[in-house]
């Protein structure tokens, strides 16, 4: 092998990053309908910080579980807001996932989303139909579950948990927000997919491409 | 509402006066008769004849005048606004979704429940649908009780109604059985129920039920039913299907795992109407989805904006073909499905044909840079006001006072979102907060400037938090709390929720912190100055918390400065009573009115949940929001004086003037806080911040 799991993963977190930043106009203007238009904005900072900060870790040493670690401190430290506890929160419990963990396999990648989706789920104390990025991470989750227990190849494995993401995403459109800045507008919430699942869907594709060509 | 009533009627009063003067057309009219004579028809409510009489001219002329004053435009007959659009709406649901009638009741300011307008369309729907000789089956739930409730059709012969579930025992008054008794004394049909439980504990059981003569009887009759009545429950966290106790709460998780988003006659659909699976189906005891969509004229009633993704199912599966609902549910149910278009449509016909050369969309604003406002209105603040605060480690969005912290006393943390100045950074001082974590515009601070303030102010007793009950704040400050833990340093929370009308007094931990925050940060600063341990401080901030009541209302919105445009709208006319300080929805959206009966609106509500009696003490912050000058603020306060004059209720201490703003919005918000002798001696506790100062 190449290049070591903390390398690749730090590679997705470029990915994810690249991908943040070619996304960010569409997401801050999905926010606009909602909330106050910052969205792009602030998962690219956030991503970006993730990006310098990793840059700074030992490669050679580094375990997965530090990668995620890392990852979690440097969002928190440059997204306020709510984005910033849910995916710093979200870093948080898969470092905790993968800790001792070696390899990044598909059971480990499996570990990684389920353990984003119910950290956020955890600190936003929300649920599915909320209109919230949970309507993105727990679906994908659960189809990378499924993969998993079907033994499915590693492109089959991403694929279904992009596409569950992504029906996840788009069924947004039809609920009404009931946490953070969009519950304010209420039933104008309507008809408007949801800003932070539309980046989860960017982020869960970017991780897709560079962890499934990277295996 | 408008009253026309006030007017003048036709009786003698208003003949005689227009008799008395019959020679000559009234000044007011100049020499129109066609003006006069609509006038008295219109406005007067006189008839042809008495006009006739008054105008001195014959009936036929009267007439005449009529026909032609609308010929002429003179009077322009109009659609009301709200029905218009319900029309529209109805149209256009029925167009979209192909359905065989639509029924849309107007919005109206919420004069009535919406039950009660859904129950009313419900029996008008029921007295145009329903035919002698049909089978009607009913489903339940509270607005299918609301339409038995308001129906009454006559003259009907060899109806009936059936149940489409089994029964229920549970402890509320919309259940099977009573909603199809109630359908068939409405309609005066024979009722047939259906004598099972609607869920039973077990498939076998199910079975060996459903091999039951009599329940086979029964079932017979509701495949003979040709139409169908029904409510949709939205499985959203606050609706009753999870209270009602209808379903266990373990199988409803299982359901809305596998994505249910609503419940039709007891069953559970997704997003796109189809059926979802659970441990349920086969224990249930009714008609399934194939049987109701197989009957001839399925009507479904129901409204509110929660169940927009429910109904939305319902039609996309297909299960309704006669929907009656209200304008704001209809409207959202078409937005959600992507039509557009609509509110063109719905906003009256004259459209403005241009837009002025003097229209605005940017609002003026002294600014540098956009993006650096918080941190050049924080370098400010520094400067200012040295003598009170200073930055720790160098950043300015942790501020700590100067002489505040010290070993032995709890310190103080508060914090938030910026755009609410002299909130939170003004009340930092000796006797009052120790230290303030500040965020962005409208926006949490991240947990690690809490976490700085929360060092800085710890002197060894523990750090109490207060902060506002908003969902960024709880995770930023919760996580905060989290690390500072583990330091070593003790936190404990208070949420400020004093907004009364940001939720129902059954949801008051749901409620948003505004400006009695200036109450409660006074009475938490005062009990840590007196160096009372964690747990008492933290008691009696809890009690000035729940002792504390503000409503506030916006006339004008705020504008963000990166967009210096209006972050929402508020009609040229209107008012919001209960907007919350980041212009969150109030209670209710009406036309402006006189200050004094705004100030009741609020006073009113704030005596419904506060039990003062006569004698008793509060202290009163009449806090603007921004923009509204002092000047108004006195008016209302002259107002809130005297409601509480008028209960012998004493005022202790008063604050009028800008405590907790919202940018530049206009509005005002009143803040009570009922005193107690604890209370009384904390909030004249010495202090010494840039905003408050006491000694």
């Amino acid at each position: 092998m190449s290049e070591n799991a903390a390398r690749r993963l730090v590679s997705m977190f470029q990915a994810i990053s690249e991908a943040v930043e070619a996304e960010k106009d569409h997401l801050s203007e999905l926010d606009g309908a909602i909330g106050d238009a910052d969205h792009g904005t602030t998962m690219s900072l956030g991503f970006l910080a993730v990006k310098a900060e990793l840059a700074k870790l030992d490669l050679d040493q580094a375990q997965i579980s530090d990668v995620m670690a890392t990852a979690a401190g440097a969002f928190l430290n440059a997204v306020g807001a709510s984005t910033g506890p849910l995916y710093a929160t979200a870093f948080r419990r898969a470092a905790q996932a993968v800790a001792g963990k070696a390899e990044l396999d598909l059971a480990t990648c499996a570990a990684i989303i389920d353990a984003m989706g119910s950290g956020m789920r955890e600190r936003g104390k929300g649920q599915r139909g909320d209109k919230t990025m949970l309507d993105a991470w727990l679906p994908a989750a659960d189809a990378a579950a499924a993969a998993l227990a079907e033994n499915k190849e590693a492109d089959g494995f991403w694929r279904d948990v992009v596409a569950s993401a992504e029906a996840g995403a788009n069924a947004t459109r039809s609920m009404i927000a009931t946490k953070g800045r969009a519950a304010r507008v209420r039933e104008r919430s309507l008809g408007h997919v949801d800003p932070g699942a539309a980046s989860s869907v960017v982020i869960l594709r970017a991780m897709a491409s560079s962890l499934n060509r990277a295996a | 509402m408008t009253s026309k009533t006030s007017s003048p009627r036709k009786g003698g009063a208003s003949r005689s006066s227009a008799t008395d003067m019959s020679d000559a057309i009234p000044l007011r009219y100049g020499d129109d008769p066609y003006v006069w004579a609509c006038w008295l028809y219109y406005e007067d409510g006189m008839t042809q004849g008495e006009i006739a009489d008054a105008m001195g001219v014959s009936r036929a002329t009267v007439n005449s005048y009529l026909a032609e004053a609308r010929e002429k435009g003179i009077v322009n007959i109009s659609l009301e606004p709200a029905r218009l659009a319900s029309l529209t709406i109805a149209q256009e649901l029925k167009r979209h979704f192909g359905l065989a009638d639509c029924l849309v009741v107007p919005s109206d300011d919420n004069a009535r429940p919406l039950i009660d307008r859904l129950g009313v369309a419900g029996a008008m729907a029921l007295q145009k649908l329903v035919k002698s000789g049909d089978t009607l089956a009913v489903s339940w739930g509270r607005t299918v009780m609301s339409v038995g409730e308001h129906a009454d059709v006559h003259a009907l012969q060899d109806t009936t109604v059936v149940q489409a579930t089994g029964g229920t025992t549970a402890a509320f008054s919309y259940t099977p059985e009573l909603c199809a008794a109630s359908i068939a004394r409405a309609i005066s049909a024979r009722c047939v129920g259906i004598t099972a439980p609607a869920i039973v504990k077990s498939p076998e059981l199910r079975q060996m039920l459903l091999d039951e003569p009599l329940l086979q009887e029964q079932f017979v009759t509701l495949a003979q039913a040709n139409r169908i009545l029904f409510g949709i429950s939205s499985l959203r966290p606050n609706s009753t299907i999870h209270t009602s106790g209808f379903f266990e709460s373990v199988s409803l998780q299982h359901y809305l795992a596998a994505g249910a988003v609503g419940v039709v006659a007891g069953r559970f659909i997704d997003e796109r109407g189809r059926p979802v699976a659970g441990p349920l189906d086969d224990r249930t005891v009714g008609i399934s989805l194939d049987m109701l969509r197989r009957i001839g004229t399925r009507i479904a009633v129901a409204g509110g904006f929660d169940k927009v993704p429910a109904l939305l199912a319902a039609l996309r599966g297909g299960y309704v073909n006669v929907l009656i609902t209200d304008a704001a549910t209809g409207h959202g149910i078409l937005r959600a499905d992507g039509v557009t278009g609509l509110d063109t449509r719905i906003s009256q016909r004259p459209k403005l044909a241009q837009t002025p050369s003097s229209y605005r969309t940017h609002v003026k604003k002294f600014l540098n840079n956009p993006n650096e406002v918080v941190e050049e209105m924080l370098d400010g603040v520094v400067r200012a006001h040295r003598d009170y605060i200073e930055p720790i480690n160098g950043s300015h969005r942790a501020l700590v006072a100067k002489s505040g912290p010290r070993p032995g006393k709890v310190g103080l943390v508060i914090g938030g979102g910026t755009g609410h100045e002299p909130c939170f950074l003004g009340y930092v001082g000796k006797g009052l907060a120790d230290a303030v974590a500040v965020g962005n515009i409208f926006s949490s601070p991240p947990p690690d400037p809490i976490v700085q303030c929360a060092v800085a102010a710890s002197g060894g007793e523990g750090v109490l938090f207060v902060y506002g009950n908003y969902a960024g704040d709880v995770m930023n400050f919760e996580m905060a709390a989290e690390i500072a833990e583990e330091k070593g340093i003790k936190v404990r929370t208070v949420l400020t929720t004093d907004d009364i009308a940001s939720s129902p007094v059954e949801d008051r931990e749901g409620r948003r912190g505004v400006a009695g925050n200036f109450f409660i940060f006074k009475i938490a600063g005062a009990a840590c100055d007196r160096g009372l341990s964690l747990d008492a401080c933290e008691a009696v901030t809890r009690k000035a918390n729940l002792r504390t009541y503000t409503v506030g209302v916006a006339l004008e919105p705020c504008s963000m400065p990166q967009t210096r445009r209006h972050n929402f709208e508020i009609g040229p006319d209107d008012m919001e009573i209960g907007m919350g300080i980041h212009g969150e929805p109030g209670v209710t959206r009406e036309r402006i009115k006189p200050a004094d009966e705004i100030t009741d609106a609020i006073m009113d509500n704030i005596f419904k949940e506060m039990k003062a009696s006569a004698g008793d003490r509060v202290a009163v912050l009449i806090n603007s929001f921004g923009a509204t000058p002092l000047m108004e603020l006195y008016i209302l306060y002259r107002r809130v004086a005297q409601r509480l004059a008028a209960k012998n209720i004493e005022i202790e201490a008063n604050w009028i003037g800008h405590y907790c703003t919202s940018l530049d919005m206009v509005g005002a918000s009143i803040s009570i806080l009922h005193l107690d002798q604890e209370l009384t001696d904390l909030l004249h506790h010495p202090c010494e911040t840039a905003f408050l100062r006491i000694n």
